[in-house]
């Protein structure tokens, strides 16, 4: 690297890449309880960073994946690979979270299936997959797991966590679990609450699976499984992230096939089949169906208002400054669900703020590629704390 | 720049503010600043309705330190508060008031907001439920020379403020200070302070404030 290079990866305002990463893992051998009562004599998360943790040890930021998600959320694994970490539009030197600033952490949940310890992992008695035997996981649990991960790397506090979706909904918990430890959240396209129309589709997918003669009642062998009943509950998800006006400019009505009439079977017609079909068969190459079980159950679980008996209740602890993005054709949790954050810590007194972007991208617009977004967070995370202090006695 | 002598248009713009004229822009903007920075007790709870880019609530917490939300509709506004570390929040402003209990903010605040609202008697009403005082600042329409420049221009008034031709301009419903006072009469409003400001929206004013005030205040609360 000459004096060229080094002056253009420092400089903030023309973002660079991270380039080649590794994971780590990190080994908890303490017995840890689940919120069920069920306990795990110990769990292993892989995990990424990027950055530097600085000396005062409070520039992590901590970004927590969605359902389908992993810890590879920026950078490459080697040259070869053809897709970066999948936040790597926001996630790099001089991007909206800064790693020239930040010591950026990004774990597989607890119950995952890239790395970190779930229903995937082998039992270490039987020798075979957890399978129905791994304990029922909730969003807590995976926050609770996400903390001595953060104490292991000697996080004393965190700059941030951020989050879509079911992130979201860790980030949230992360500022009502650990209050003086969390400075600020921001959650896009989530919700304090699954509702009724999340949880069916939730339950659609389960059923695919469960369905499925391969899924035998959870007991299979690693790679094998409910390949067809994995494959339709992802092809069913993967519409309620998306949006009639997307699918309709990426898809319209166009044929696979050349010829533009009708033909009378049931094979593949139409592009958007194709592509659904695909979505569906790269899922069940990198997940695990009985991954796919708890991590929906605990989506399912979720529900703030009820665990600590009102939304502003639950948010009574937080210290953070919260922000809530919003999306405007997100019909899985639609803005309002996003607004009901916001307004119920600004009725607890709390530091948030909601913006709302209008895209027609659906539930997956938090990935978006959109300058407009990258400006709102880059500011969100770098002002300078507003912090209380309390001088009375 | 003279307000009476509206600027010929070029091009269907006003010729660039430079110089005095632009800071004498920024002196308008900011002059409600003080005189609200006066009114609010420090500490209090505050919303601002139409926050814009909250250059007014950062202005109360830095010399203040209240405890303060604003509520405005555009996205880059809303970011650009999230920038300056204030709580903003995107959205309706009835909605956002709805949400929020009886004398919840100590002070809501409506700084040049009231023109272009939809429904000024809704939003004032709900403000004085959900805070225990409203402030409400606006542009004097009765003002000598906004009356005389529709009368002899013949056209929309135009000045460093509203510096939009009708064709570029967001609808409003320009109000006097006699309107304000009839609507706060039959409303059962209790003003409890006032500020009229002369033409040059700093000289506090006594005489004919609805012929003579380019700039009002008004501190209200609930009728007894």
């Amino acid at each position: 690297m000459d004096d060229a290079t080094e002056v253009i990866a420092y400089n903030h305002h023309s973002p660079g890449e991270i380039g080649i990463v590794m994971p780590h893992d990190f080994i908890y051998s303490r017995t840890f309880t689940f919120k069920s009562g069920q306990t795990l004599p110990g769990f292993r998360l892989r995990y990424e960073t990027y950055g530097v943790l600085n000396t005062t040890r409070d520039n992590a930021i901590l970004i927590c994946h969605a359902l389908s998600g992993d810890h590879h959320c920026a950078g490459l694994h080697s040259t070869d690979d053809r897709k970066p970490g999948w936040w790597n539009n926001l996630i790099g030197p001089g991007k909206a979270v800064d790693t020239n600033r930040f010591f950026v952490v990004c774990a597989n949940v607890l119950g995952g299936c890239q790395g970190s310890t779930g229903p995937s992992s082998t039992h270490p008695a039987t020798n075979r997959p957890f399978g129905l035997g791994f304990p029922f996981v909730t969003i807590l649990d995976m926050v609770r797991a996400q903390k001595l991960l953060l104490n292991h790397l000697g996080v004393d506090e965190l700059h941030a966590v951020i989050g879509g979706s079911m992130g979201g909904m860790q980030a949230l918990l992360f500022s009502i679990e650990y209050p003086a430890y969390t400075r600020r959240v921001l959650a896009m396209a989530t919700t304090a609450r699954e509702g009724a129309q999340a949880i069916a589709f939730n339950e659609v997918g389960r059923q695919a699976i469960m369905q499925d003669p391969d899924w035998n009642r959870g007991d299979y062998e690693k790679g094998g499984g409910p390949r067809v009943g994995l494959a339709i509950a992802r092809m069913m998800a993967h519409i309620t992230y998306v949006s009639d006006a997307s699918m309709d400019r990426k898809f319209g009505r166009r044929r696979k096939s050349s010829g533009a009439g009708d033909s009378y079977n049931f094979d593949v017609q139409f592009e958007v089949e194709g592509y659904l079909r695909h979505q569906g068969q790269t899922f069940i190459n990198r997940f695990d169906a009985n991954t796919y079980l708890y991590i929906t159950r605990a989506l399912d679980h979720f529900d703030l208002p009820h665990a600590y008996g009102s939304l502003e209740a639950a948010f009574a602890p937080v210290q953070a400054e919260t922000l809530v993005v919003g999306f405007t054709s997100d019909w899985l949790f639609p803005p309002e669900q996003n607004r009901a954050i916001a307004l119920a810590l600004l009725r607890a007194g709390k530091r948030a703020s909601y913006a709302e972007l209008s895209t027609d991208l659906g539930h997956d617009s938090f990935l978006l590629e959109s300058e407009e977004l990258y400006t709102l967070i880059r500011g969100f995370l770098e002002t300078k704390a507003a912090r209380v202090f309390d001088f009375s006695i | 720049m003279s307000l009476l002598s509206q600027p010929k248009a070029r091009n269907g713009t006003l010729p660039s503010m430079t110089g005095a004229a632009s800071s004498k822009v920024i002196e308008k903007r900011t002059v409600d600043m003080q005189i609200i920075g006066e009114w609010v007790e420090p500490g209090s709870r505050v919303l601002d309705l139409g926050c814009g880019r909250g250059a007014l609530l950062d202005y109360l917490v830095q010399n203040k330190q209240v405890s303060a939300v604003g509520v405005d509709l555009n996205f880059h506004r809303i970011t650009a508060c999230v920038a300056r570390g204030l709580s903003a929040y995107q959205g309706d402003m009835m909605s956002f008031m709805r949400q929020f209990a009886d004398r919840h903010f100590d002070r809501v605040i409506c700084s040049r907001t009231v023109q272009e609202l939809d429904d000024p008697s809704a939003v004032i009403l709900e403000a004085l439920r959900t805070g225990k005082s409203v402030t409400v600042g606006f542009v004097n329409h009765g003002f000598w020379k906004n009356r005389f420049g529709g009368l002899f221009g013949g056209r929309k008034v135009r000045n460093e403020v509203y510096t939009t031709e009708w064709h570029e301009s967001r609808p409003t419903n320009p109000l006097t200070i006699a309107d304000f006072q009839d609507f706060c009469a039959a409303k059962n409003i209790r003003i409890i302070r006032r500020v009229h400001l002369s033409g040059n929206w700093r000289t506090p004013l006594r005489l004919l404030p609805n012929l003579f005030a380019g700039y009002a205040l008004y501190d209200l609360a609930r009728g007894e």
